[in-house]
């Protein structure tokens, strides 16, 4: 059902005649945080009250680009003096560097990455300008295991404006069963004109969405992932395009950039990505994957298999068993433990 | 096109409230909803009986809104609503029979949260030919009471929970759903409206009794012509008080319409643009008053004197 609105999300199938079917769709790209690129794959076409709700999911977004603005001038300001200059990721480089990937897409958290050997200096000068651990994750524990396991610094919220920036320094876990070499995608980056931050270079763009949607967490936002790597896909000049499968290939993303083109082509009839797949004749995921991955964005509301499915898929991902079962048991026991002193009226 | 909601049979309207066709339009904005509960089904021909309505979408809708169970159990065992307004809603699951209530905060959440063509300010407006009133106030401090007193004074109601501004030239739109009335004011109200206005009370709700004041169809009719504010008032009601009015400096308005925007921070320029104009083209008031009749008096004097 939801499969064929992708393409009409992005104006390139005709709106449907159905005004309930509509009106099912508004509701879907809005829930599925794609209504402000809608807006903009739609500007001047859309009529009466479409255009309306269009617009005030275009103004949303708007708001989310002027924020970005602002933290960006900030996180320069923040690192001023350093020499270092970290990498936008995700939503902010699309905005930042203006890609068609960014237009109207909603942003909320910012994502950089950094190398490791400028990690502490980067969390040093953040905390001295405003940022602190957000309140959910400042215990030992979760501070220890995010520093241990994960391929971030614990999310940094700002004091005042509340916004959080994730300070990445690999692109997976440093558990994950699939190994990213980080570094060459950290050295490719390229610079963005008049600032002092980077993004990744185009190809590696699609990669790392890739094995964001496909090698890490549970395909969450499958509308805007799917729309993200047609977008980033459609950027790619031809060069860039015969690059691409070698470079998935060197920095350790096949199988995610593979799955990723699988997508595109099935899910969403890109004539890039389906020549490319042949071309290469590409091994994606395993096809119990693939059929989970297919109903998880057909089937929003109801594909309670292909959801759990997912979700033990993107634990088994990120870090090996022992570490998974070691680190659940230390959340519940801590979750029982607050249970205890609730119910026990002498410690309160 | 123009039916009124009241025309409908029950069957035929609770089938398209199951499937989620209703669609209602008051003023600048359209409704789609969608409801499982009979509850629902009484209070709408209550409450928005001679709002124009059609049981199958015309176009789609500003706002979307379901009215259901949290969760499976919840349909059947000790059920519970919530309002769905296809995002996540901070508020406690209510006993079908306050149905009504989840309806009516989805509504005013959606306005506020999902509406950003207008620059919402959570206060209430009425209108005559010259020009409008708006009524800054929290909740509580009788925006709704003075928008009702003022209806019968020959206004036209807007809303009594939002003003809607125009960025491009700050007029104010209309959206008028039903007055909410809380405690004592709906006694107050029914006394000066006649009983006939007023739906039935619903008892024990969080905020304690609430009935709404019917729309009248004069203000659905003319519920898509703009008005400009003449005059801004920031009522507070003090048991007992004197009545007592302070004329307010344009950026002394500007400041206090800020914080009561819902969207002011998320508009940004435009929005204080429009602003400008806002508070320019009006005299803006704090006043204090005791009682309806004082404070309707005040408003009076106060609008002839900002021209209306």
């Amino acid at each position: 059902m939801t499969l064929k609105w992708l393409k009409i999300i992005s104006a390139e199938s005709p709106m449907p005649k159905s005004i309930a079917e509509r009106a099912n769709l508004i509701d879907f790209a809005d829930a599925h945080h794609v209504l402000g690129q809608m807006a903009v794959a739609w500007a001047g076409k859309a009529k009466g009250k479409m255009k309306d709700v269009l617009e005030n999911g275009l103004l949303r977004t708007e708001f989310d680009h002027r924020m970005l603005q602002f933290e960006m001038d900030r996180l320069e300001r923040s690192l001023e003096g350093t020499g270092v200059q970290p990498v936008l990721l995700k939503g902010a480089a699309y905005v930042a560097c203006g890609t068609k990937a960014g237009e109207g897409r909603r942003v909320s958290d910012i994502d950089v990455l950094v190398c490791e050997n400028e990690l502490a200096k980067v969390e040093e000068c953040l905390i001295n300008t405003g940022w602190a651990f957000d309140l959910g994750v400042d215990n030992d524990y979760d501070l220890y295991y995010y520093r241990k396991y994960m391929h971030e610094l614990p999310p940094l919220r700002h004091n005042k404006r509340r916004t959080i920036i994730d300070v990445h320094h690999s692109l997976l876990p440093r558990t994950s069963r699939m190994k990213i070499r980080t570094d060459l995608m950290l050295k490719a980056s390229i610079s963005i004109e008049g600032r002092a931050l980077r993004v990744l270079q185009p190809i590696d763009m699609f990669i790392h969405s890739a094995v964001h949607s496909f090698a890490d967490g549970s395909f969450d936002t499958p509308a805007r992932s799917i729309l993200e790597l047609h977008y980033l896909l459609q950027h790619l000049n031809v060069s860039e395009i015969n690059k691409l499968i070698p470079r998935a290939e060197e920095v350790g993303g096949i199988k995610a950039t593979a799955t990723a083109l699988w997508a595109l082509s099935t899910l969403y009839q890109d004539e890039t990505a389906a020549s490319l797949f042949r071309q290469y004749g590409l091994k994606p995921v395993s096809s119990l994957v693939r059929y989970a991955l297919t109903q998880k964005i057909n089937n929003v509301e109801s594909a309670t298999f292909a959801k759990f499915l997912l979700f033990t898929r993107s634990h088994f991902l990120r870090m090996p068993l022992h570490l998974l079962l070691l680190h659940l048991g230390r959340k519940f026991m801590r979750r029982a433990l607050k249970l205890i002193k609730k119910a026990d009226p002498q410690e309160s | 096109m123009l039916t009124k909601l009241s025309t409908y049979h029950h069957t035929e309207l609770s089938e398209a409230l199951l499937k989620g066709t209703v669609e209602m339009t008051l003023g600048c904005f359209s409704m789609r909803i969608k409801a499982t509960d009979p509850t629902l089904l009484d209070f709408l021909y209550d409450a928005y009986r001679d709002v124009p309505t059609n049981l199958e979408l015309s176009d789609v809708t500003d706002i979307s809104l379901k009215v259901h169970a949290p969760n499976i159990l919840r349909r059947y065992i000790r059920r519970q609503v919530i309002a769905d307004p296809g995002f996540i809603v901070p508020a406690a699951p209510l006993p079908p029979r306050l149905s009504p209530l989840a309806l009516e905060m989805g509504l005013n959440l959606s306005v506020a949260l999902k509406c950003c063509r207008f620059t919402t300010f959570h206060s209430a407006v009425v209108a005559k030919e010259k020009g409008a009133i708006l009524i800054s106030a929290h909740s509580g401090g009788g925006k709704s009471t003075l928008a009702s007193a003022l209806m019968n004074d020959g206004y036209r109601l807007f809303s009594d929970e939002f003003g809607l501004m125009d960025m491009s030239d700050a007029s104010l739109w209309a959206h008028p759903r039903p007055v909410s009335l809380k405690g004592q004011s709906i006694d107050i109200v029914k006394e000066f409206t006649g009983a006939e206005w007023i739906t039935k009370t619903l008892t024990g709700t969080p905020k304690g009794d609430i009935a709404y004041r019917r729309v009248r169809p004069s203000d659905i009719e003319e519920s898509s012509t703009p008005a400009f504010a003449k005059l801004i008032l920031f009522p507070t009601f003090i048991e007992g008080a004197s009545p007592h009015a302070r004329e307010l400096a344009k950026a002394e308005s500007l400041m206090k319409l800020i914080p009561s925007s819902t969207n002011y921070h998320l508009l940004g320029e435009a929005a204080f643009k429009g602003l400008l104009k806002l508070v320019k083209g009006a005299r803006a008031y704090e006043i204090v008053y005791g009682s309806t009749e004082d404070s309707m008096q005040m408003v009076r004097d106060l609008a002839s004197g900002a021209g209306l």
